[in-house]
C-alpha cells in the first residue's frame, strides 16, 4: 500500500517520501499514531554530526520514539487495532548460536550491544512515517488503561531500564544520578518504583532538580555531594558538560563504586584515570535497549504514582497533519529549556 | 456507519499503448484502483466500501478484493451512463443498509494518494455540517474564455478553489439531493455538491492537498510513478 512520510534530507530540512510498503515476513503493519523527538534526532536536524556521517545518513526517516496501532499482523501474534510500542533496536538474521561474542545471553548486557544491530533513525529508517511494516517481535503491546501520551515515552523508560540493568543494586544503597534533563528524570523515576534505595539528583538547573521525586537534590560543586556515601552513579548529562559531571563522580562515589554512563558525549572528554584507578571505580557504558527492557517499561506502568510522574513530562499535544506541523515541532523541540517534550499526534 | 463509495466506473481511455481504464493500471504490481481502496480499508473510521463499475470488471474487482485483503469491500455495483447515475446505482444498493444519518464519502478511484487525514476531515465535516467537499486553493491564475480565443475575464484568485474528492455527505442529504435532480431533468452533473446545493443545504470545504491528483493522463502516470520511490534498501 501507499504510505506517506517525512525524511531529513539535509540540516532543518524535510521531505514528503510515498513508499509501497508491504508487509514481510514476521511482521506486521502498523500505523503509527504518537511519537516524541529525541536529542540524536535533533543532532540529525540541526546537522550536527559529523559532515561524512550526515552524508551517509541522509534522507532518513527520523524519530525512533513511537506507538501505533497493528492494522493488520498475518502472523496472529497481535489483533486488528492493539496498541503497540515499536522497539528501535532491530536484529537482522543473527545466528546466536555461531556468535562468539557472547552478548545476547548476558542479562546485563543483550542484544542492544550486538555490533550487527540496527538501530531505527540511526542505521535505519526511523518512524516518521505514516504506516510501516514492523517486525513482530520488535513490538510490545501497551495496556488498555495507558493513554498514548504516556506510553510514548516507553523509549526513554527502557533505557533507564538498560542503565539499571549494567548493575547490581542493593537494599539500601545510595544512588547518585547526575544530570536534570528527561532522561535523569525517568531514571530517578524507575530507580524509585524498582528498588529500595536512596536518590540523590545532582544537576545545574534548581527548577528542574526541585521537580524530581528523590531523596535530596544538589546543585554541582556542592560540596555536601561528598559527604553522601555514594554507592553508585548514574550520569545522564551528555555533551560537553559530562566531562564536568564524570569528574565530579569520580570525585564523590566511594571507593569500588559503579558509575554508569548513559550521556553521548560525541567529542572525546578528559577523564582522571589516576582517581579511576586509587578507588576501584567501575565505569559501565550503557547503550539503547532492547525488547525485554521494553517489556519491563510497559510493566512499570502498572504503578499509579510511577504514571504519574510520567505524566508531568507532558508539554503538550501537536497534531501533525503535514510536513510544514512536523517542521515546527522539531524548532519546537530545539528551543524547549523545560524539563518534558511535545507529543506529536499523527493525523496526516 | 461510514461508507465509501469508490468510483470506478470511467471506461478506457488510451492511456499510451495500452486499452485500459486508467483505474486499472497497474502500478508497481498492484492496479491503481487497489491503491486507493487500500488507503479506506485500512482506515479505522471505514466501516464498509462499495465499488462501483463496468459489470465486465466485477470479476476482476472480485478476485483483486480476497487477494489483496480488502476486508471492508461490501458492495460491487454496476456503474451507470454518467457519473450522476453511477453514483445514484451505488447509493441505493447501499440505502438497503443506510440510515439516514450514516455518512457516505464519495472519491474517485482515480486518486490513490488520498491521505488518511482527508479521509477523517471529510467524516467529521460530513457528521457537523451534512455536507463538505474537498478543495485545494489555486496557486494559478483563473482565466475565463468564452470563444478559447480571448479572455472574457479573471475571477478574483483567493475565491477560486480546484474541486477534489472525496465529497461526503450525511445519507439522507445526498440522497435528498439525486432525487432533487431527477425531479428537474438533471442527469449529467459532474459533481455532488453542486446537486446538494440545489437542495439549499450549504457544502464546507476540507482542506485537500496537492498529493490527492487525479490520474486522468500519461503525464499523471509518470508523475504518480516518480512520486512513489519504490524498491529502496530500507537500509540508511
Amino acid at each position: 500500500m501507499l504510505t506517506k512520510g517525512f525524511k531529513i534530507s539535509g540540516p532543518k530540512r524535510f521531505e514528503i517520501y510515498i513508499d509501497n510498503v508491504k508487509v514481510k515476513k514476521d511482521e506486521a503493519l502498523i500505523k503509527v499514531d504518537t511519537a516524541t523527538i529525541c536529542k540524536a534526532d535533533l543532532r540529525y536536524y540541526l546537522g550536527k554530526r559529523d559532515e561524512r556521517v550526515l552524508g551517509l545518513k541522509y534522507p532518513m526517516n527520523l524519530l525512533h520514539e513511537a506507538i501505533g496501532t497493528i492494522i493488520k499482523d498475518p502472523s496472529g501474534t497481535f489483533n486488528n487495532g492493539d496498541r503497540v510500542v515499536l522497539v528501535p533496536n532491530l536484529i537482522f538474521e543473527c545466528d546466536k548460536s555461531s556468535c562468539n561474542l557472547d552478548i545476547c545471553n548476558r542479562k546485563e548486557l543483550g542484544e542492544n550491544y550486538c555490533p550487527k544491530a540496527k538501530f531505527a533513525s540511526s542505521s535505519f529508517n526511523g518512524f516518521s512515517r505514516e504506516y510501516l511494516s514492523y517486525p513482530v517481535r520488535n513490538l510490545v503491546k501497551i495496556p488498555s488503561n495507558i493513554e498514548n501520551h504516556i506510553a510514548v515515552l516507553c523509549e526513554l523508560i527502557s533505557v533507564a531500564c538498560a542503565a539499571i540493568r549494567r548493575v547490581n543494586i542493593r537494599e539500601g544503597y545510595t544512588i547518585a544520578v547526575w544530570g536534570d534533563g528527561i532522561l535523569g528524570y525517568i531514571l530517578c523515576s524507575v530507580l524509585k518504583v524498582m528498588h529500595d534505595v536512596k536518590i540523590i539528583a545532582i544537576g545545574k538547573h534548581e527548577e528542574k532538580l526541585k521537580q524530581l521525586e528523590v531523596d535530596d537534590i544538589y546543585l554541582v560543586n556542592d560540596k555536601e555531594i561528598y559527604m553522601q556515601n555514594i554507592d553508585m552513579a548514574f550520569e545522564c548529562v551528555g555533551g560537553i558538560g559530562s566531562q564536568y559531571a564524570i569528574d565530579e563522580m569520580i570525585k564523590c562515589i566511594k571507593p569500588g563504586g559503579d558509575i554508569v554512563l548513559t550521556g553521548v558525549s560525541e567529542k572525546k572528554i578528559e577523564i582522571d584515570t589516576r582517581k579511576i584507578l586509587e578507588k576501584g571505580i567501575s565505569l559501565k557504558g550503557v547503550t539503547r535497549s532492547n525488547v525485554d527492557d521494553f517489556k519491563k517499561a510497559v510493566e512499570l506502568f502498572a504503578y499509579e504514582d510511577f504514571v504519574n510522574n510520567i505524566e508531568k513530562l507532558n508539554l503538550g499535544e501537536i497534531c501533525i497533519r503535514n510536513i510544514v506541523d512536523f517542521h515546527h515541532v522539531f524548532e519546537k523541540e530545539v528551543n524547549n529549556k523545560k524539563l518534558g517534550k511535545y507529543i506529536m499526534k499523527f493525523a496526516y | 456507519m461510514n461508507i465509501a463509495i469508490i468510483l470506478a466506473g470511467g471506461k478506457g481511455t488510451r492511456m499510451g499503448s495500452v486499452d485500459t481504464p486508467k483505474q486499472f493500471i497497474d502500478m508497481y504490481g498492484k492496479p491503481i484502483l487497489v491503491h486507493t481502496l487500500e488507503t479506506f480499508d485500512i482506515h479505522s473510521d471505514i466501516d464498509a466500501i462499495a465499488i462501483v463499475s463496468l459489470k465486465e470488471w466485477h470479476e476482476d474487482i472480485k478476485i483483486w478484493t480476497r487477494k489483496y485483503e480488502l476486508n471492508k469491500v461490501k458492495w460491487i455495483v454496476e456503474a451507470g451512463k454518467t457519473r450522476q447515475e453511477s453514483i445514484n446505482n451505488g447509493l441505493e444498493v447501499i440505502g438497503r443498509e443506510c440510515e439516514e444519518e450514516d455518512i457516505v464519502v464519495i472519491h474517485e478511484s482515480v486518486r490513490p494518494l488520498i491521505s488518511n487525514r482527508i479521509i477523517t476531515e471529510n467524516i467529521e465535516g460530513a457528521m457537523e455540517y451534512g455536507a463538505v467537499d474537498t478543495v485545494i486553493p489555486t496557486a494559478d491564475t483563473i482565466i475565463r474564455s468564452y470563444d478559447d480565443e480571448t479572455i472574457a475575464d479573471v475571477p478574483v484568485r483567493k475565491e477560486l478553489y480546484l474541486g477534489q474528492t472525496p465529497q461526503s455527505f450525511k445519507y439522507s442529504v445526498v440522497v435528498k439531493a439525486h432525487e432533487n435532480a431527477k425531479q428537474n431533468q438533471i442527469d449529467d452533473a459532474t459533481d455532488d455538491c453542486q446537486l446538494v446545493l440545489k437542495t439549499g443545504q450549504s457544502v464546507h470545504l476540507v482542506r485537500g492537498e496537492k498529493l490527492n491528483f487525479k490520474i486522468t493522463t500519461m503525464e499523471d502516470l509518470l508523475l504518480l510513478k516518480s512520486i512513489i520511490k519504490i524498491g529502496k534498501l530500507e537500509m540508511v
